[in-house]
């Protein structure tokens, strides 16, 4: 798993590529959290390059949400690829997301 | 494929960094059995959900424990069974988690066996000589 960070257009933009899985979800969570405690409250999570997630990355995005509705901050994602939307769906996430199609739809909608 | 009945098997120590040896184990079998990436990636799903929690919530002790993973073709289907000597524990009896909720309202974590039930076909549970055997089917 890589992640960089980015900030463009207003929005602070997270890019996880690879897998997220138990093996580097704690990894994940971290990155993702400092970026959220540092005061940050646009964040968009760029899932273009991330090919594979389970249950403990899964765990990630909801803490992240919950921050994020807790403190107004509005989390984004975009550019889910099948199969990650696939599990987003099935495990109730798709509809407590906002999911764009791709980041430059993220950015003005 | 040449071989329509095929069988191999993996052993994985009760540490969270072995599950890193099933992607590639995976991978390699899904290009010789010239199976999808999706059946690729929802059989690495449900073997590390399976995986993880006997390795994170199956042992009392401190001691190594091997958890042997099968993983068998034969016509259409996929067959993975996955043996292993810690506490007895059937998610075949877990609740699913309220997946309709919205995000205050819900539960961090309980996911993982409901993925394995969705993904997979069968989820079979079976309490042997104090072992656990969980075996899925995927139909493809």
């Amino acid at each position: 798993m890589n992640i960089d960070i980015l900030v463009s257009g207003g929005y602070t933009i997270i890019g996880v590529e690879g897998r997220v899985d138990t093996t580097n979800a704690d990894e994940f969570e971290k990155a993702v959290v400092n970026v959220f405690e540092s005061g940050i409250n646009k964040i968009i999570i760029d899932c273009s390059e991330l090919n594979y997630i389970s249950s403990s990355g899964l765990r990630v995005f909801l803490i992240v949400q919950k921050k994020m509705i807790a403190t107004k901050g509005v989390l984004k994602l975009c550019s889910l690829r099948s199969g990650i939307r696939e599990i987003f769906d099935i495990s109730g996430f798709s509809s407590i997301f906002s999911i764009f199609p791709d980041l430059e739809s993220a950015k003005t909608e | 494929m040449d071989n329509l009945s095929d069988d191999r098997t993996l052993l994985i120590k009760n540490k969270i960094d072995e599950l890193s040896k099933v992607p590639s184990f995976l991978e390699e079998l899904i290009r010789e059995w010239g199976l999808t990436d999706a059946i690729l990636f929802n059989l690495n799903l449900a073997i590390e959900e399976a995986l993880s929690n006997t390795i994170l919530y199956g042992y009392n002790d401190s001691n190594d424990h091997f958890i042997e993973l099968s993983i068998k073709i034969e016509n259409r289907q996929i067959t993975v069974i996955i043996e292993d000597d810690a506490v007895e524990f059937d998610p075949t009896t877990l609740n699913d988690p309220e997946i309709f909720q919205p995000a205050e309202k819900r539960t961090v974590g309980g996911l993982g066996v409901f993925l394995i039930k969705k993904l997979m076909d069968n989820v079979k549970y079976k309490r042997v000589d104090k072992k656990n055997i969980l075996t899925l089917t995927k139909f493809f």
